[in-house]
């Protein structure tokens, strides 16, 4: 090879570095992300409920309480895609407004418990020692009780109290949103499903969280005198975040499948506002005679809890390109 | 040049590991003045780093600094609270890390980790912390700087971060300059660009560097004064020249030995090496570390422990060394 040769792949090289644009890892994984087709359908699958859950009310054919006792319990029709229910309400409408009832929830579940889940991870897992100890000890207490069972003993004691706590709001205010029971349901299920579903994302970031603090640039962070504050978010949580963000999708669909349960056995939200798992409770009792009852609230939340944890799988590989193959 | 800067006193570092303690640094001292470069050396595990995180309270949990004094600016590092240290950190005292590819947070800009820590000591704005950035990263050779703030460290080869790392060590106006073996990760041409662009910005800038290197070749044309460091003590420590015209301690003479020489002569001989290896830490020492290893060792090198102590009584000079044997002597008897 000639000397000018070298020189002109020099700047060749150079030159390409420089018409590389600033991809950030953000957007890279949002590529790969797109490549992968189960992902891509879930993606659809999601953001037509997202759709449904924020328009609903204007889209359904019917009221979701208009009863009409002279059209009860029947088969899917022309009229009613769905059918009805044993006290004649159209079954596509609540299924839609079930979908706004399992998307509220399990969005503000996911939010909030992986925020708690972030603090109380990043805290132990960057500080480590007594504060990790007791940390960790309290999360692991709370993840040795089955999620449900604990959920359950959490709605039925916590109702009585905020109950009261509403009257006496209303009482003191005469503000008529605390004697809305809706809303108490609503804010109990929230608090319940997030206060069981934190422990994953707390554990998981700290596992995050104690790899990362050993970078060499955290150490450099430290070497700058930067505040502990901005060296846990600016250099560990975004380093550490992927694997909570992948658990934040599969979260979403085990907190519909939550909050479908609480309702199903009673202590969730209550009737009259449409959930899917208020629904299958009443289909279930007419299974034999109108299977279309319990199907069509089940299998949506069937295909919602499918298409969160596809989601799921696609965001993992998406987000860690050593894992991903091709 | 002239008034004391850092005076280190004794310090003593240990790790707990795995039931026992190792001694990583033993009672060394050193002073550096204002503006002046010194260069420490020494083999990998003699503690070169662990002092220097040992002075900025870097240091990993299972390692604690045992006794000593560092006195920075008159104000005892190894006694402030976290709040100050952390002022000092960045503020008074840069460090400059090894390995540039791996010291970088790599979901952040150039710009703005070359910048963040004026943002903390200097209440700086964004844009300003910005501006700044840019200047710094023309005051270190990239080019193109007020595009290449935007670029993410993936985007640098690894002379480019180093340069940026040494921007982001400049930021606020540091006293001093710690650069733990800067160039071990570059290969030999950009190694000597990063040399020159640290000797322009030391005379330049006039701040005071510690070069920690195991290359003694590397801090020959650098440093003012060199320290040369075994087994987490202080050997010797001489002005640049004197350790190269008038080594004394063995382990010195070693090193210089090991040194490939360019001169045509000298070059028929093959590289000698230093036998052995460095001592087990996890004891107390109680003999010279280097002994086991010493050609010139005496009956009372394996019972007492040679302080560092002037070289010659008379004479002005700064030239110490730990050890009981006058090598001058002992290498013209030969």
């Amino acid at each position: 090879m000639t000397p000018s040769s070298t020189v002109d792949l020099k700047l060749a090289s150079d030159g390409a570095a420089n018409d590389e644009k600033a991809i950030g890892i953000w957007k890279d994984s949002f590529n790969r992300l797109l490549k992968n087709k189960m992902a891509v359908v879930s993606i659809v699958v999601v953001l037509i409920m997202f759709f449904f859950a924020i328009f609903g009310p204007s889209l359904t054919p019917y009221d979701f309480l208009t009863q009409d006792l002279s059209i009860r319990s029947q088969p899917p029709s022309a009229e009613h895609w769905l059918g009805t229910d044993y006290l004649g309400r159209d079954v596509l409408s609540r299924v839609i407004y079930g979908a706004r009832t399992a998307t509220l929830v399990s969005f503000l579940v996911v939010v909030l418990s992986s925020l708690i889940g972030v603090v109380v991870g990043s805290i132990s897992g960057y500080f480590g020692g007594k504060v990790d100890f007791f940390l960790m000890w309290f999360t692991d207490l709370n993840m040795a009780f089955p999620n449900l069972v604990l959920g359950v003993v959490l709605a039925v004691s916590l109702r009585p109290p905020a109950g009261r706590w509403m009257e006496q709001m209303y009482l003191s205010t005469l503000n008529p949103v605390f004697r809305q029971s809706s809303l108490l349901d609503l804010a109990l299920v929230v608090v319940v499903i997030t206060l069981v579903a934190w422990c994953p994302y707390a554990r998981l970031l700290r596992s995050q969280v104690m790899a990362v603090r050993n970078y060499n640039y955290v150490l450099a962070a430290r070497a700058l005198g930067l505040p502990t504050f901005t060296i846990i978010t600016k250099y560990i949580i975004p380093n550490a975040i992927g694997p909570v963000i992948v658990q934040m999708s599969a979260g979403m669909g085990s907190a519909m499948l939550t909050e479908s349960a609480l309702s199903f056995i009673g202590i969730g939200i209550n009737p009259p506002i449409p959930t899917w798992g208020n629904m299958i409770n009443e289909g279930l009792r007419q299974w034999t005679s109108d299977p279309h009852l319990l199907l069509a609230p089940a299998l949506v939340l069937g295909l919602m809890t499918v298409a969160f944890s596809f989601l799921g799988d696609g965001l993992n590989d998406a987000l860690n390109p050593r894992q991903w193959k091709g | 040049m002239g008034e004391i800067l850092l005076d280190v006193n004794d310090l003593k570092t240990r790790f707990r590991s795995r039931g026992s303690l190792v001694h990583a640094v033993n009672g060394v001292s050193f002073h550096l003045k204002r503006g002046e470069t010194l260069g420490v050396v020494g083999e990998s595990g003699c503690g070169k780093t662990v002092t220097m995180l040992s002075l900025l309270r870097l240091l990993p949990p299972a390692a604690q600094v045992e006794s000593g004094s560092a006195l920075f600016e008159e104000q005892d590092l190894l006694k402030m609270n976290f709040r100050q240290i952390q002022k000092v950190r960045g503020g008074k005292i840069g460090l400059i890390f090894q390995d540039p590819m791996t010291s970088f947070n790599p979901v952040l800009t150039i710009g703005d980790q070359v910048g963040e820590s004026l943002i903390y000591h200097r209440h700086a704005s964004k844009e300003v912390a910005l501006e700044r950035a840019i200047e710094l990263l023309r005051l270190v050779g990239i080019s193109d700087p007020e595009q290449r703030v935007k670029d993410y460290p993936h985007q640098f080869s690894g002379g480019m971060r180093q340069r940026a790392m040494i921007a982001m060590a400049l930021a606020c106006e540091p006293e001093l300059i710690i650069a733990d073996e800067p160039t071990t990760a570059l290969d030999v041409t950009i190694q000597a660009q990063i040399v020159e662009l640290v000797k322009d910005l030391r005379d330049r800038l006039g701040v005071a560097i510690i070069w920690i290197t195991h290359d003694l070749s590397l801090v020959a044309g650098l440093a003012d004064r060199i320290m040369v460091m075994y087994a987490g003590t202080v050997v010797e420590e001489a002005t640049a020249e004197e350790l190269f015209d008038d080594p004394r301690h063995p382990y010195t003479l070693g090193l210089l030995s090991a040194l490939p020489a360019f001169q045509a002569e000298k070059n028929v001989r093959r590289l000698a090496s230093i036998p052995g290896s460095p001592p087990d830490l996890r004891k107390q020492p109680t003999s010279c570390p280097f002994f086991p290893r010493c050609s010139f060792a005496l009956e009372r090198c394996q019972s007492e422990l040679p302080a560092l102590q002037p070289v010659a009584a008379g004479k002005n000079s700064s030239h110490r060394m730990a050890c009981f044997v006058d090598t001058r002597e002992r290498s013209a008897a030969a």
